[in-house]
């Protein structure tokens, strides 16, 4: 089955599956039955589904549907689950203190998740095409050699040319930029007026150098390109990693504070 | 090191001679090896030629085995992958030169874990990497050591073979007639059934053995080598579809018609790193050409083994457009055309040996007198089609950049390729993850590699078609798996020598520091040096999952392909 067709087919069973729900909560509420219940039992009952995609993750041993399979039913039934969550709340936001906290969790348990899979779907491609495509636990080691090849250089440049202006240059703007991660939010956006910027300052130094200097120059030019790829990748691929931890921890707080809900419900009822 | 217990000797090529991998081990004794030096087959050979620690004497000590069949016994079955040839002592050996389909196939893939062993895993894994239990024993008492046992060598019985196998061509193989060549020396599936012709005794030799006799004696290679091309030849020719309507008689005509050439270079892995640093340009012109665009067609070509790219004349260069593999055919439209509606249409492409190359070369005076007459008019090819067939780069299911990187790369010798869609692929390593899950913790592959059109290749076993690491392997530690073919590694038997590491055209093959549960490396007793194993991706082969690495993927963006597929492979390159 290619991309298009289970698309279409998983965006058929929402629609049929919440346009069921509805209709069978319209139904009931029409004859004056008591439908909270029924909904919360359905929407734990989804929401525990849910969370078992993360289990599978620990049981790559033992076949329970490849992981692809069940990232789509958990696109799928995610959304039912807001679809559910709207009926047992009849679409309002709860007014008192517990609900509606326990509301809020939802909301950003539901809209990290649509987040993450935004991202994940808008990442990869731009990732592949801008630097090299390097192992995230690698991006530090990389980093710190990047810096010590730069720092080599200077010290190359005052040996041969018994000059300071590069290594002044480096100490004024590029200490800072090779010793962390920079321009974080810049790199997320995609926006590249601080690279930009950076190599114009560079580069602007060529016309006070001498032939060996412009030759150092012209590396430590592309050692900041290299430096900014990595910062590049290690932003993106921190994004594309780090959704998660807000994620799963929010999940885990939500069904925690719905069971005491759903006990709540049941002894007050 | 201060823990004694952690050095050990390290493994040696004589470690575990083959006899000692059989369930019921039977030492060899020097007037059995001394018996076996007087076989015809054995008999020219001179000892002055071997070196002093490599002897004939030696070589047949640790790699010769005495087998005994009963009549009907199966001794070697079609489509099983082995690495020993058998000389026939006493009794006799029946070919079958029939396929015997699956009649007797399926053997027991005991090797894999039930579901309890699998979920075990979850709390068996070691915490720290490469852990083993090694210890200094060789197998002097097999029975002890499963590990070194060879559950290939245990005997196949098929309950009434005679039945199966009434009405099938054969050929009897009497005492002193080699066998089992073609498996041992190529590195490829066995292409017959041999069964015990009566009570009978074999001497089997793996093929590092026949390796290296083959180097040091002159006469028996010339030997191994005339029965190899005679063997694969008749056997490929049967296999191949445009000859299936062809009689016995007919078919040995074209087989002595038949060409069996060879172009590049058998041991193409050890040139690879310098031709990856030629540009696209100069590596396809130092490609041999085996046909060439625009010449008469004077006969077919039928690939034996290697590959072959297929190019068309582009602008100033050439543009490749397809490559082929075993059993794939080149020049078959031309001829038949030219034959059917008598026209002269020249070659459409151009073949060339990607690394090296065997093919079967058949004249057209051969095909037009003995084939196409015999072939029905609907498997000729029509006119329009022929052209179709011969195709243009608007068929090709692969954009032309891929093939070029694929084909250039040698990427097209994996069966089971990982290849990772980047455009796809989150970098969320569950994939890694999965995999050292399966592995005790370790991780056998790399999720890094080249990539082209946005598809990566990653550092991950390929099991190839044509497996150069087992090549140089001095114990026969890397092999293939005789049931499915994968290319596997006998961690108990594998002496670290890194000879498979090296030979790996792709990189992906690492070698790793055995430890002890807790932690610390293992010693050579005699050197002092770390204890090394080669480490690789065995396609979770004792999985019930299958890969796991492609289980986990949840985005779909990695897959094993199998790469003689190409139709599959453009399928999934280009899903949407």
């Amino acid at each position: 089955m290619n991309f298009t067709t289970r698309r279409r087919l998983g965006c058929f069973l929402f629609a049929a599956t919440a346009g069921l729900a509805w209709v069978l909560d319209f139904s009931l509420r029409v004859r004056l039955r008591r439908v909270e219940l029924l909904t919360g039992l359905t929407l734990m009952v989804v929401i525990l589904l849910l969370t078992l995609f993360n289990a599978r993750k620990k049981l790559p041993f033992l076949p329970l549907l490849r992981a692809s399979t069940w990232m789509q039913i958990h696109i799928y039934v995610g959304l039912f689950s807001c679809v559910l969550f709207g009926l047992h709340t009849g679409w309002r936001i709860p007014r008192g203190a517990f609900e509606f906290a326990l509301a809020l969790l939802f909301y950003l348990v539901s809209a990290s998740g649509v987040v993450g899979l935004a991202i994940s779907r808008w990442l990869p491609s731009r990732l592949t095409v801008q630097g090299e495509n390097v192992i995230f636990e690698r991006i530090p080691a990389l980093r710190a050699a990047v810096r010590r090849e730069v720092e080599e250089m200077v010290v190359e440049s005052v040996a041969k040319s018994q000059s300071s202006t590069i290594a002044d240059f480096y100490e004024a703007r590029l200490r800072n930029y090779f010793s962390r991660q920079r321009f974080l939010v810049y790199h997320l956006v995609g926006y590249g007026k601080p690279r930009h910027e950076l190599l114009s300052e560079a580069q602007s130094l060529d016309r006070y150098l001498n032939a060996d200097e412009r030759g150092i120059l012209g590396r430590i030019v592309e050692k900041i390109q290299a430096k900014d790829d990595l910062d590049l990748q290690a932003a993106r691929q921190g994004l594309l990693k780090g959704w998660l931890f807000v994620h799963i921890p929010l999940t885990y707080s939500m069904i925690l504070m719905a069971l005491v809900h759903g006990i709540l419900g049941w002894k007050l009822s | 090191m201060s823990d004694s217990s952690q050095i050990v000797k390290r493994p040696q090529r004589w470690d575990v001679p083959f006899w000692s991998e059989l369930e019921n081990p039977e030492p060899l004794t020097p007037g059995v090896v001394d018996r076996w030096l007087e076989l015809p087959i054995f008999r020219g050979m001179e000892a002055s030629r071997f070196p002093l620690n490599n002897s004939p004497r030696d070589i047949l000590a640790n790699d010769g085995r005495l087998r005994r069949f009963k009549a009907g016994d199966i001794i070697v079955r079609q489509g099983d992958y082995g690495h020993s040839a058998f000389i026939v002592l006493s009794g006799s050996a029946q070919v079958i030169l029939d396929n015997l389909g699956d009649l007797v196939r399926g053997r027991e893939d005991s090797s894999r874990k039930g579901w309890l062993g699998a979920l075990a895993q979850l709390w068996r894994n070691p915490k720290l990497p490469e852990v083993r239990n090694l210890g200094d024993r060789r197998p002097e008492r097999p029975e002890e050591h499963t590990d070194f046992i060879d559950k290939d060598a245990a005997g196949i019985f098929v309950q009434d073979i005679n039945v199966i196998i009434k009405g099938k061509r054969t050929v009897d193989l009497p005492a002193g007639e080699l066998f089992g060549e073609i498996a041992a020396l190529s590195r490829t599936a066995r292409t017959s059934t041999v069964i015990a012709g009566s009570d009978s005794e074999m001497l089997e030799i793996r093929w590092q053995g026949l390796r290296d006799i083959r180097l040091h004696a002159p006469e028996f290679k010339e030997y191994v080598d005339r029965l190899y091309r005679d063997h694969s030849l008749l056997s490929h020719l049967r296999e191949t579809a445009m000859f299936r309507h062809l009689d016995d008689a007919t078919l040995k005509r074209v087989a002595a018609a038949t060409e069996f050439l060879t172009f590049g270079n058998f041991e193409w892995y050890a040139t690879y790193s310098k031709m990856r640093e030629t540009s696209g340009a100069e590596r396809i012109q130092k490609e041999p050409v085996i046909a060439q665009e625009g010449h008469y067609p004077n006969g077919v070509y039928l690939v034996r083994s290697g590959f072959a790219r297929l190019s068309e004349t582009y602008n100033n260069g050439e543009r490749t457009v397809s490559y082929l593999g075993r059993g794939q055919i080149y020049g078959f439209a031309e001829v038949a055309m030219n034959w059917k509606d008598k026209t002269e249409l020249p070659f459409q492409r151009t073949l060339r040996a990607v690394g090296y190359a065997d093919v079967l070369f058949v004249p057209t005076s051969v095909l037009e007198a003995e084939v196409l007459p015999r072939l029905p008019t609907a498997e000729l090819p029509r006119k329009r089609l022929a052209a179709a067939g011969l195709g243009g780069v608007r068929d090709m299911k692969i954009r032309p950049e891929m093939m070029e990187f694929m084909v250039e790369r040698r990427f097209i010798n994996g069966t089971a390729t990982m290849i990772i869609d980047m455009d796809r692929c989150t970098r969320c390593d569950d994939c890694v993850r999965a995999c050292a899950s399966t592995h005790n913790n370790n991780p056998r592959f790399l999720r890094h590699g080249p990539i082209a059109d946005g598809f990566m290749i990653a550092n991950a076993c390929m099991h190839c078609q044509d497996p150069v690491c087992m090549i140089g392997c001095p114990t026969g530690a890397i092999h293939r798996d005789s049931a499915h073919g994968l290319v596997v590694i006998n961690d108990r038997t594998c002496i670290g020598c890194a000879t498979c590491a090296n030979s790996c055209p792709y990189d992906n093959i690492q070698m790793v520091t055995a430890r002890s549960p807790d932690g610390r490396p293992f010693y050579d007793r005699a050197t002092n040096q770390p204890i090394q194993k080669a480490a690789k991706c065995d396609l979770c082969s004792n999985q019930i999952t299958g890969p796991a690495c492609a289980n986990a993927c949840p985005h779909d963006a990695l897959v094993r392909m199998d790469m003689r597929d190409v139709d599959h492979l453009g399928s999934w390159l280009n899903r949407q």
